[in-house]
């Protein structure tokens, strides 16, 4: 388990960033609400995973092998051979609280959408404001739940003309997959 | 006095043949005493030399640093690509970025990107949903204008109908009545 690169660094809040706003600063340097005595959380690599955790859990890793240790603090995601980042579902009570866009969908659209469909346009209960195209976004149920995360299809100008049926929001990773890819979402 | 005769001869011919060889011997004399002067005068012409020299060879040491340089320098006919050279100087293995302050610019340097990216968006999207408007209100207009002449068209058509079939009306009352025994008379066949 090691601290990442810059270049690492940079790809990884690129990411992130892609999702949220400028409220991100929190992540690194926590609110001083908390204290000042508020725990510094850090990034860590291990193999190719990324991990968030407070600095103290990290301190203690270093008294584990490499080979031995498998998981620690909140993966956020992976590397790709190609040196991209890809946010991972469990990431996704980092950055909800921090979201920059967000959609929520009716009832009756809450189960298509857990089984891995895009949310269609029929589904959606309400956006944020002017949400451009090909935009991060992160799915929410009537009640503030936070279902997962996708990037918008239309722009909400141009999703106003669309026909109910047609895709507002490319899914990238949802809860159900906790059930769906149960096997092999831990899995190195 | 034979002596002394003789040793002025002596002398004379010692002299005479030392004259004379003085004589016969200025061009080797000249060099021989070139010669015995030369290792007086070769310091300052090697104290000339070796300044000459020293120069010289600062000047080869400089244009060594600069082939040095020039060797470091070539990018464009490298077999290697330009981003796959790594640099010369700088230290082996990775840069960790674990302070929060080096983390904290580069989140704003990415944040900045990812707001500029999103504002440029926007600007297209907006510019492109005027662009569409102006398209639609284009087209409703030249829809409407087509609409319009052809109610004129068809206005213009009715009133001649109108007209006509108002002269008509008119004529074949007035006609009709005058002419009706005409036609009566008229429609044989």
């Amino acid at each position: 388990m090691r601290q990442l690169t810059e270049e690492e660094t940079r790809t990884l809040f690129s990411k992130l960033a892609h999702y949220t706003g400028r409220s991100l600063n929190n992540l690194i340097a926590p609110p001083t609400e908390e204290g000042p005595a508020g725990e510094q959380h850090v990034f860590r690599l291990q193999g190719s995973r990324v991990f968030y955790m407070p600095l103290k859990l990290a301190n203690l890793s270093v008294s584990i092998p490499r080979e031995n240790l498998l998981s620690m603090g909140t993966m956020i995601g992976k590397f790709t051979k190609t040196g991209k980042f890809r946010l991972a579902l469990t990431c996704l009570d980092v950055i909800s609280p921090h979201a920059r866009y967000k959609v929520w969908i009716k009832s009756n659209g809450v189960m298509p959408y857990l089984y891995g469909g895009n949310v269609l346009k029929a589904h959606v209960h309400r956006w944020s404001e002017d949400l451009p195209e090909h935009a991060g976004v992160l799915v929410f149920d009537d009640s503030d739940n936070c279902l997962g995360f996708g990037v918008t299809a239309r722009s909400s100008a141009e999703a106003k003309k669309l026909d109910p049926t047609g895709i507002v929001v490319f899914r990238q990773a949802d809860v159900g997959e906790y059930l769906r890819e149960e096997d092999s979402l831990f899995t190195t | 006095m034979a002596p002394s005769i003789s040793k002025p001869a002596h002398k004379g011919a010692s002299s005479g043949g030392a004259k004379g060889a003085k004589g016969s011997k200025p061009l080797g004399s000249a060099s021989r005493v070139n010669k015995k002067n030369a290792p007086k005068r070769p310091p300052p012409t090697e104290m000339k030399s070796k300044p000459r020299t020293m120069q010289s060879n600062m000047q080869k040491k400089k244009k060594r640093v600069y082939t040095e340089k020039e060797l470091d320098l070539p990018e464009l006919n490298a077999i290697t690509p330009v981003g796959v050279v790594k640099p010369k100087g700088k230290k082996k293995g990775k840069t960790f970025v674990d302070d929060q302050e080096g983390m904290m610019t580069i989140l704003a340097m990415v944040n900045a990107e990812k707001e500029g990216q999103i504002e440029s968006k926007m600007m297209k999207a907006r510019q492109l949903e005027e662009i569409r408007e102006a398209k639609r209100k284009e087209t409703e207009a030249r829809i409407a204008e087509k609409k319009n002449k052809l109610e004129n068209v068809k206005d213009s058509i009715r009133n001649k109908k109108k007209g006509k079939n108002a002269d008509k009306a008119e004529s074949s009352t007035s006609v009709a009545k005058t002419a009706k025994g005409k036609k009566k008379s008229v429609a044989f066949a």
